[in-house]
């Protein structure tokens, strides 16, 4: 068995050192570890996991029964997405499951605390399990350290799961673009969980690399109207609930049967440098983005705030019918902006529906909320062309 | 001689309204009730009523349904159009007061704000989650002071000196109730400071950042109210409109679509459906880790209507007799069932 590399105690942990690894736990067995959920994305990190040797215990929509075990756990002021990502984790700890994952240290909300948070209310249910923060603390996270795969393979396998990353991209793109077009209706769902279906299940690079290739072909065989002319929506606010549609009550699906197509302005895989600010020359580089929003926000308010106002700047002055900000209740950033797009919407004439989401089951209201607003977005198109 | 008219049917939280309109969309006739929890049969007993008043030659050509319960009710009748309530009063008010800039509309489980400008919708705000600020506030109340909802409304707007009741959350508000009680205020005062706590509640919370410009309509069950009238009144400081067939706004503006809509044959299954044995069974998808609990609608044996999925395939489906279940079902899995927490993954 390979000896462990010493790991010192980071210093944004709140809770005890790493455990002991124990002698039968060996990386041949492969632990699980269970990952946070990004929607689909949860795809692509199954495969970083398989490049540290584990295996991932994910999901890529929360399910009601973690979202009633997070209810249950976390205290009722803390943020929805605390309570689903808690939920998860403390499902999967019943299962056996000893080790976790929590990105920290990224943003400036709450979010950075919830790592040691985690581990806290874990430790205090009597659950085994351990909490591995994922900030920024040097080139090899504690995580890494912790699991050491030895270099050139874990390079490969996640050099896959951009590619992985890249392709979820692909068919997310071509879902929003076909399903406010296509004649019957559910037809672009369902081409929507084969691909990603056999994503997951797509072992080698060269697998993957074929699927992508044939995602374009797949959804252009849904037999579509081309005659319509769809709505043009920009889906802005924080990410769980944008890309988690179990949390935003299947937005994009609602959406695109009203006629609408969207475009979720959180797409990990086009836009995975901008959350290191690399690549200063991509129109969405974190940088590009403070500069569209300065007329409104001078400053960082932490989560994916200067997003949220430079894409419903740019979703304005490109001409889109309009934005839907969709924000968990409890979360301060997304809060804090409210007032900033209520301007935006009156000064650059764009109508902006903002939703809140908490843990209620019903989704009548999301639905009524949508179809009055596809109607407001009519009747402005109505009024245009007369 | 035989005409025709068109049918709406508002099948709110607390109420179902019907309104029949006739071919120059003039009201022949409206129904108000309050629906004791069962969204079926009160809208067969509606269906009842209003087939013995109505004339036997009007024939329905149409049928437009909004509300909650909208889509329920849309496969038991057999709607033409299914809208929802926002645009369906702001039909209603715009046809009866084109020049109408504000529509405050307080339904029982939730109240909204609709901005109109030059006869279009432009804006519209609803409460949140919680009930505060809604017919059912006030209903609890009165049932707590064991007086009638009309009672309330007498009596409230004959308050000289309201009291102060906090609004912002119902179990506040009562807790104030009682403490204002025993301290010997008298009942009108509270029942008004009462009103004056929901206004205030829905102008904080829904109104926010709105601009309310008159004339401001007043529609929806609350409107009915005297004390409300006076509180939005006094707060909004303009005259407040009540239009003349307030209640049953949500039927009326469904009626209107509907009539717009103009569906070449109308897919209304008849008053008979009344007398009909509509039940609802319940069966769980497991398709997706998600589990739907999905509603089927069983009309006389016959599948009219399925609802409670979230990703739409059921809804989508096409309907037959229950025995054609299996055919519905659809012949892919979504790619979460791998992925499901509920068990360990196996790679």
């Amino acid at each position: 068995m390979q000896a462990l590399a010493p790991v010192e105690l980071p210093r944004y942990l709140l809770t005890g050192p790493l455990p002991e690894r124990q002698a039968g736990d060996s990386v041949d067995q492969r632990p699980l570890v269970a990952i946070p959920n990004l929607g689909n994305y949860s795809i692509a990190f199954t495969s970083v996991a398989e490049a540290l040797g584990v295996r991932a215990w994910a999901a890529t929509r929360t399910t009601p029964e973690a979202m009633k075990l997070g209810l249950e756990a976390a205290p009722e002021s803390a943020c929805l997405p605390f309570k689903a990502y808690l939920g998860l984790f403390i499902q999967a700890a019943r299962a056996g499951v000893k080790y976790a994952v929590m990105v920290n240290s990224v943003g400036t909300c709450r979010l950075r605390y919830y790592r040691g948070l985690f581990q806290q209310v874990l430790d205090e249910m009597g659950f085994d399990m351990y909490v591995f923060g994922l900030g920024y603390d040097g080139l090899k996270p504690p995580l890494v350290r912790y699991f050491d795969p030895r270099p050139w393979p874990f390079l490969k396998w996640v050099g896959r799961a951009a590619v992985k990353m890249a392709v979820v991209d692909d068919i997310e793109l071509a879902a929003w673009r076909t399903r406010p077009l296509e004649l019957e209706p559910g037809a672009t769902s369902r081409v929507m969980s084969q691909c990603l279906r056999e994503l997951d299940q797509s072992a080698s690079k060269r697998a993957t690399q074929s699927l992508r290739a044939d995602v374009p072909r797949r959804f252009a065989a849904i037999p579509v109207d081309p005659e319509r002319r769809p709505f043009r929506v920009g889906l802005v606010g924080e990410v769980s609930v944008l890309r988690d549609r179990y949390l935003n009550h299947d937005l994009e699906d609602l959406l695109g049967r009203l006629g609408v197509e969207v475009r979720n302005f959180f797409l990990l895989g086009a836009e995975l440098g901008n959350i290191f600010n690399l690549g200063t020359r991509n129109p969405n580089s974190r940088k590009r983005l403070m500069e569209v929003a300065r007329p409104y926000l001078g400053a960082e308010v932490g989560g994916h705030a200067v997003e949220s106002v430079a894409h419903t700047i740019r979703c304005a002055e490109q001409g889109w019918d309009g934005v839907v900000h969709v924000c968990p209740s409890g979360c301060m950033p997304e809060v804090s902006i409210r007032p900033l797009l209520r301007k935006i919407s009156a000064d650059l004439d764009i109508p902006v529906l903002p939703l809140s989401f908490d843990e209620h089951t019903s989704h009548v209201g999301v639905t009524t909320r949508l179809e009055a607003f596809v109607d407001v977005l009519r009747d402005r198109r109505r009024k245009d062309c007369q | 001689m035989t005409c025709s008219g068109f049918l709406g049917i508002d099948m709110g939280s607390i109420s179902t309204n019907l309104v029949v309109v006739d071919g120059c969309n003039e009201v022949l006739y409206d129904f108000y009730a309050r629906a004791e929890g069962n969204p079926i049969a009160s809208v067969q007993s509606a269906l009842a009523r209003v087939a013995d008043e109505l004339p036997r030659d009007l024939q329905i050509v149409g049928v437009g349904v909004t509300g909650s319960g909208r889509s329920l009710v849309g496969s038991v009748v057999g709607a033409d159009i299914v809208k929802n309530e926002i645009t369906a009063h702001a039909r209603a008010a715009i046809h009866l007061h084109p020049d109408v800039q504000t529509i405050v509309e307080i339904g029982g489980q939730d109240s909204k704000l609709t901005i109109v400008r030059d006869g279009a919708v432009v804006d519209f705000a609803m409460n949140l989650v919680c009930a505060a600020g809604t017919g059912s506030f006030l209903d609890s109340q009165a049932k707590r002071l064991n007086i009638s909802i009309d009672e309330l409304s007498a009596k409230a707007v004959l308050s000289l000196t309201p009291t102060t009741i906090a609004g912002r959350c119902t179990v506040f508000a009562e807790s104030d109730m009682i403490h204002k009680q025993q301290l010997g205020h008298n009942q009108a005062d509270i029942l008004m400071g009462l009103c004056h706590a929901l206004v205030r509640n829905f102008l904080s919370n829904v109104c926010r950042g709105k601009e309310l410009r008159p004339p401001v309509l007043l529609q929806g069950g609350i409107s009915a109210n005297l004390g409300i009238r006076r509180a939005f009144r006094e707060a909004l400081g303009c005259e407040i409109v009540i239009p003349r067939y307030h209640m049953v706004m949500g039927a009326y503006g469904a009626a209107l679509l509907a009539a717009e809509a103009a569906a070449p044959e109308t897919r209304f299954r008849g008053f008979e459906i009344a007398d009909h044995e509509v039940v609802t069974e319940a069966f769980s998808c497991g398709d997706c880790p998600n589990c739907c609990e999905i509603i089927d609608i069983v009309d006389n044996g016959r599948l009219v209507g399925r609802g409670g999925g979230r990703c739409g395939k059921w809804e989508g489906a096409t309907y037959g007799t229950v025995a054609d279940h299996a055919e519905v079902s659809p012949d892919s899995k979504p790619s979460q069932n791998k992925m499901s927490s509920g068990g360990v993954p196996s790679a």
